[in-house]
């Protein structure tokens, strides 16, 4: 079980990417090294590992609640109090779409704000080993390692350059 | 202090040679040192703390005046709908440039434009101004008439909907701008305040932490907030377009009996987003003269944006001709009417100088080169677009609002009022309002930098200045 974080701080982009490069050579598990940066450079840049997201689920799924809500709703209000307005069937699309619309929208906003809260990992409770020169530039490779395994994580990164190790448990 | 990009390819010399003192002009393109661009805008937030807090003082006075203002008019005058003009008129100003604004900050990120990063943060802390917009709002909607009145259902986009409809969906409405807005400015300044947390100090850093979450960096974040960025941006974009259609349906349209017109509410949209640019370009003024931001917000984002006012000023007049063209030759009594009221009617004093300061001064004005490819040159038109559609919402909703809610079942307006002026609480509404957003926007540039560090710094990750054959130009790579 990973134990340890270990963060290696870079100046430079390149030798970065070679420490990202070494992990992987050294046999560690995609997924248990990242790169941290303070600005976001292309994706796979660094050779990263990116994992699958589902960031489109949380608006779709609020969409559909919201959708379905409204044509409850609208119908539900028309057939309970049926008022014939310019001799137009008493559930009239056209007339039922600004307000499905509208709920749509605001359920697939309001799941969207839910969802940040659980796909960015935030608020992240156990940040490992953190350098504040990250959000002025540099950039940090960090690895979750087992005590058994920190040398060698650690001798990769210096390997490749880094400037400075970090560790945090 | 030579600006660089501009010259996307240009004849510059070459040659290296250091620029203000932290960064590096390179063939007339200006490279900052992150750390140097941290220290910065960082510093923003603290920066001219004596006359943040003269202003501060002053904008929340007037917010009180204006609080004020609102709370005694309705004390005085909630029964009566044709003293509200004014107000509505207030209201629908803020919707037309706070809710017009975040558009900057979405529609070219979405066309993948790298002029726009130093920006986004200006344009997206206007969203903010949907609280002020919201609170204005409540004795507007409190005096709206109920959709069945004298046992009548009066004319509406609600036509089958129980009675207080509108009254419940425009603010439903408004609340989802106002969180989708919220929510782009949010997810745009989390890695900065992640810098906060990192570089400030005091109760800034204390705010950073908290707003900042556990924000590091890593590459899950990363792809999120790119993700989150879109998602809000688009859905800003669909509930503005919505927003207008309601507003302008249930505040103008609905209370004037037989004005039917479908090019209205884009009008009132195209607007808005004409209003959102000059906005952006008058923040962007102001830091960049105020706060020292010349390397920042540079000629290249005047340029460009001057151009989009440009643009947008031309289509006020495509979508203010097409719907009048119809009122003009259409010769029924009600177009008679509406031509009567908006135009030639008791508020021509409005609309005269609402039509030369939104489209023919800025037009004539911008159509200049030397204008366009200045700082000042789009400052000065922005300010007249501004006041231009200030004028041009008075001319709406001062006449719509005028007219007697007992004609309100009549098929077409058959006495056209008065010309209604502003009473002393008019004055301090519109004060006192303009003053809160102004004030709610720049107390947010004392939690986070004005211009976005981590965007800034895309800005240089993602552009570089070569050699192109004889010249020089910048390369700017779109990788997403």
């Amino acid at each position: 079980m990973a134990d340890r974080s270990i963060l290696g701080m870079f100046q430079e982009a390149e030798p970065a990417a070679d420490a990202m490069d070494g992990l992987a050579r050294a046999g560690f598990e995609p997924g248990t090294f990242d790169v941290l940066t303070g600005t976001p450079y292309p994706e796979g840049a660094f050779g990263e590992y990116v994992p699958q997201h589902r960031l489109f689920r949380f608006p779709a799924f609020g969409a559909i609640i919201g959708f379905t809500t409204s044509i409850l709703l609208t119908a539900g209000t028309q057939i309970a109090f049926p008022l014939v307005t310019g001799g137009k069937p008493i559930l009239s699309l056209f007339a039922m779409v600004i307000i499905m619309y509208e709920m749509t929208m605001l359920s697939a906003v309001i799941a969207t704000v839910i969802g940040i809260i659980f796909e960015s990992r935030l608020p992240n409770m156990n940040p490992g080993a953190y350098d504040e020169r990250i959000t002025e530039g540099w950039i940090g490779v960090v690895i979750s390692v087992d005590t058994t395994r920190a040398q060698e994580a650690e001798s990769v990164l210096k390997t490749a350059g880094a400037l400075e190790i970090k560790h945090a448990s | 202090m030579t600006m660089a990009t501009n010259s996307a390819v240009s004849g510059h010399a070459a040659g290296d040679q250091e620029h203000a003192s932290h960064g590096q002009e390179i063939a007339g393109h200006v490279i900052l040192a992150p750390s140097a661009v941290k220290d910065k805008l960082v510093g923003t937030t603290e920066a001219g703390a004596t006359r943040f807090r003269k202003w501060a003082i002053i904008l929340t006075v007037l917010a009180a005046i204006g609080l004020l203002g609102l709370v005694l008019k309705y004390l005085q005058s909630s029964d009566d709908q044709t003293k509200w003009g004014y107000t509505a008129a207030v209201a629908a100003f803020l919707l037309t440039i706070g809710g017009g604004a975040p558009l900057v900050a979405v529609a070219p990120v979405l066309a993948k434009a790298n002029w726009v990063r130093p920006l986004t943060r200006l344009a997206s802390a206007f969203s903010l101004v949907g609280v002020v917009t919201m609170i204005v709002m409540i004795p507007l909607v409190a005096i709206l008439p109920p959709l069945i009145t004298e046992g009548a259902r009066r004319r509406s986009i609600w036509f089958e909907s129980p009675d207080w409809t509108p009254h419940i969906f425009i603010f439903l409405a408004m609340g989802t701008l106002l969180m989708a807005g919220l929510g782009l400015f949010y997810t745009t300044a989390l890695p900065d305040f992640a810098a906060m947390r990192d570089h400030s100090t005091g109760r800034r850093q204390r705010w950073g932490k908290m707003l900042a979450r556990g924000w590091v960096g890593t590459t899950v974040q990363w792809r999120t907030l790119r993700m989150r960025i879109g998602m809000f941006g688009t859905f800003y974009f669909l509930m503005l377009i919505y927003v207008h259609f309601l507003f302008t349906s249930d505040f103008a349209m609905g209370v004037v009996p037989g004005w039917r017109d479908a090019i209205f509410p884009m009008y009132h949209a195209m607007s808005s987003i004409q209003g959102g640019i000059a906005v952006t370009i008058i923040a962007a003024w102001a830091g960049r003269r105020y706060l020292g931001l010349e390397d920042y917000l540079r000629l290249d984002q005047f340029w460009s944006l001057g151009r989009l006012l440009f643009a947008s000023s031309l289509l006020w007049i495509y979508f203010f001709f097409s719907a009048f063209i119809v009122f003009w030759y259409g010769r029924s009594m009600a177009d008679i009417a509406w031509v009567d009221l908006f135009i030639r009617g008791p508020m021509i004093w409005a609309f005269i100088p609402a039509m030369f300061m939104s489209f023919l001064v800025p037009w004539w004005w911008l159509i200049w080169n030397r204008i366009r490819t200045s700082v000042n040159g789009p400052a000065i038109g922005a300010a007249i677009v501004l006041i231009g559609l200030l004028l041009d919402r008075i001319r709406i909703y001062v006449s719509s609002w005028a007219v007697p809610p007992d004609e309100i079942h009549d098929k077409y307006l058959k006495h056209i009022p008065g010309t209604v002026w502003p009473d002393v609480f008019d004055y301090m509404i519109i004060v006192g309002s303009i003053g809160a957003s102004a004030l709610i926007v720049m107390l947010a540039f004392r939690l986070v930098p004005i211009v976005s560090i981590w965007q800034t710094q895309e800005y240089q990750l993602l552009s570089k200045p070569v050699k192109y054959i004889r010249g020089h130009g910048v390369l700017v790579a779109k990788p997403d």
